[in-house]
């Protein structure tokens, strides 16, 4: 069992988390209140990590966050640091790659607020930020939470896109996913059992557990 | 756009739009506090529009709002006051209750500017104004039938001590019960409230037992406003007789003035004339303000209580005395709606509502005579 991986996988998990939840949330109530020409294209582009194959959102990610890309360039030039190969850049790109599982599901759940509890909202006094707070986030709190657990437990998951951008450093990139590829082609099958057992049953848990919450809040209403 | 003169320094609400784009809304009224209008008009007709205009929901492309002495809007000078700064209640149709807080922290919501316990003290005040248990105060909205959830609304549209209380079709979810006792909260708090109370509703029953003044819009035009009695009496035009539900209304062409004084002569249509038709050969004398000019196609009306039955057919029929034969008669509880048919006037029925001993007599099909107060008869210019 590499713990290592695990805590690594853990941190990233929970790092890309505390990354894209605020602006995922920004991003799916501005696709769900508003509409414009050329929402599609964004909303489409929202969707693209999702149908990708992940060696190809991992090979254009690695192209350009790498030393000689102008992103790369420009990171190292004036931050002096690195986004590929090192746990930035699988930070980078873990955000990047969660973008469709954090922003469809609480898209979706901001769309189904009745638009008049808003206008309600703002004559009995509520400012925007209040109901947000107050009105809109917990109405939608039951897809923002399916949603934090798929975007966790899909991180904890992720392979190709970790694997092209991050490699298979010990305790810099090798997350648990690497750690039992890794297992494997070492023929070390019992660690590779063991680890993706652990790893079937916290997404089965942390899955399960989010879908019975959400029943239940849904349910109360 | 013509606002009144009228001096606005007390609590009173003037309003007046005018836009034609996204929706055509045209009109300016004013409401007194305590007084309470209702907006009447068929769905569609830009009632609910002109309440999100008052209420800041909506912008209007030129307008002007005042409550109380203090401008919410006013396009002139490029001035529209959020709903968040404006003191306004607004009751929503399906009343917009917040699903996940109970009904004491719906009212909350409103109170965010009172701190601590204080808040929640509030709320549950207001809601036992409004006549709700403890135990129903303790609920969520999904556990409230339809018209505790109303007076949800009204407890959080009230907490904000609004200086202008809006009710938009307050009444369409709520089963006959829960109205009657609503209708007397309402009128309580009109009393209490001494603010300018609009209503917007499509049951014109509802409106006049409810208003002091109603205001009749079509098509997002304000057509005429005032009394409910004075606009049943007197509609301004042929619509406005539909909308306010005149059933008697009957065709006819202006003749001229009468030898008597203030009365002119109305001819009577079996139809609207157009195909020159013969007419029916009476002519009719009534009240006459001398605006019509001579051979002008008209619309009048004359109310139900206008009609008196008789119990035979007169001798001679005319000077507003007809003979008629029952076509239908429906006994609604303590009332019958009445439908007669004209002899000697083809197509033309009569309606009235009937109450009182007399009632159980008439049989479909009975002979009787009718009189026409003709002071009651309206005549208004049939629009080409």
């Amino acid at each position: 069992m590499d713990w290592q991986a695990l805590i690594l996988s853990l941190e990233l998990a929970a790092m890309t988390l505390a990354v894209l939840l605020p602006l995922g949330l920004l991003l799916a109530r501005w696709l769900a209140y508003t509409s414009f020409a050329g929402k599609a294209w964004i909303e489409a582009l929202v969707v693209l990590p999702l149908v990708l194959p992940p060696t190809v959102l991992g090979y254009y990610l690695l192209v350009s966050l790498g030393g000689a890309s102008p992103i790369g360039r420009w990171a190292a030039e004036h931050l002096n640091i690195r986004l590929t190969f090192n746990f930035l850049g699988l930070l980078v790109a873990s955000v990047i790659f969660n973008i469709p599982f954090l922003v469809l599901p609480v898209q979706r759940a901001f769309e189904a607020i009745p638009r008049q509890l808003g206008e309600a909202a703002a004559v009995i006094g509520l400012s925007a930020w209040q109901t947000f707070w107050r009105v809109e986030l917990p109405l939608a709190w039951p897809g923002v939470l399916s949603a934090i657990v798929l975007t966790f437990v899909h991180t904890l998951g992720e392979f190709g896109v970790v694997l092209m951008i991050g490699g298979s450093i010990p305790g810099e990139t090798r997350t648990i996913a690497i750690a039992i590829y890794d297992r494997l082609q070492a023929f070390d099958l019992a660690s590779a059992d063991r680890m993706a057992l652990l790893l079937l049953l916290l997404s089965m848990g942390a899955v399960g557990a989010s879908f019975f919450a959400s029943a239940r809040m849904t349910a109360r209403r | 756009m013509t606002g009144e003169a009228a001096p606005d320094d007390d609590r009173a609400l003037v309003f007046e739009v005018e836009q034609t784009q996204p929706m055509p809304l045209a009109g300016s009224f004013r409401c007194e506090a305590g007084e309470l209008m209702a907006l009447v008009g068929p769905s569609g007709a830009g009632k609910t529009s002109m309440l999100r205009v008052l209420a800041g929901l909506m912008r209007p492309t030129r307008g002007r709002v005042r409550v109380g002495g203090e401008t919410w809007c006013d396009t002139a000078v490029g001035l529209f006051l959020p709903p968040q700064r404006r003191h306004v209640g607004l009751v929503f149709q399906n009343y917009a209750l917040m699903p996940h807080l109970d009904a004491v922290h719906n009212v909350a919501l409103a109170l965010l500017h009172v701190k601590g316990p204080e808040r929640l003290a509030r709320a549950r005040q207001w809601l036992d104004h409004v006549q709700l248990t403890p135990e129903q105060q303790a609920r969520r909205p999904a556990a409230l039938s339809g018209g505790q959830q109303q007076r949800v609304a009204v407890a959080r549209a009230l907490a904000r001590d609004p200086r202008l209380l809006l009710l938009d079709e307050p009444f369409s979810a709520v089963d006959q019960m829960s109205r009657r006792g609503l209708y007397r909260l309402l009128a309580d708090l009109r009393k209490d409230l001494g603010i300018p109370i609009v209503l917007v509703t499509h049951d014109l029953l509802e409106a006049r037992l409810l208003a002091d003044r109603l205001v009749v819009i079509d098509g997002g035009q304000v057509l005429q406003q005032g009394s409910p009695d004075a606009i049943h009496r007197a509609p301004r035009n042929a619509r406005v007789a539909d909308l306010v539900g005149i059933q008697n209304r009957m065709h006819g062409q202006w003749i001229g003035p009468a030898p008597e004084a203030r009365r002119g002569l109305l001819r009577w249509f079996a139809d609207n004339g157009a195909a020159g038709q013969p007419d029916t050969g009476m002519v009719l004398s009534v009240p006459d303000k001398g605006k019509l000019p001579a051979g002008q196609p008209v619309t009048w009306i004359i109310p139900g209580d206008g009609l008196t039955l008789l119990d035979a057919p007169p001798e001679a029929p005319g000077a507003g005395e007809l003979a008629v034969r029952v076509v239908d008669a429906r006994f609604l509880g303590e009332i019958t709606l009445a439908t007669l048919s004209v002899e000697g006037m083809h197509g033309i029925e009569l309606r009235l509502t009937l109450a009182g001993p007399k009632r159980p007599a008439l049989t479909v099909g009975l002979r009787l005579g009718v009189q026409l107060d003709l002071d009651r008869v309206h005549v208004m210019p049939l629009r080409s």
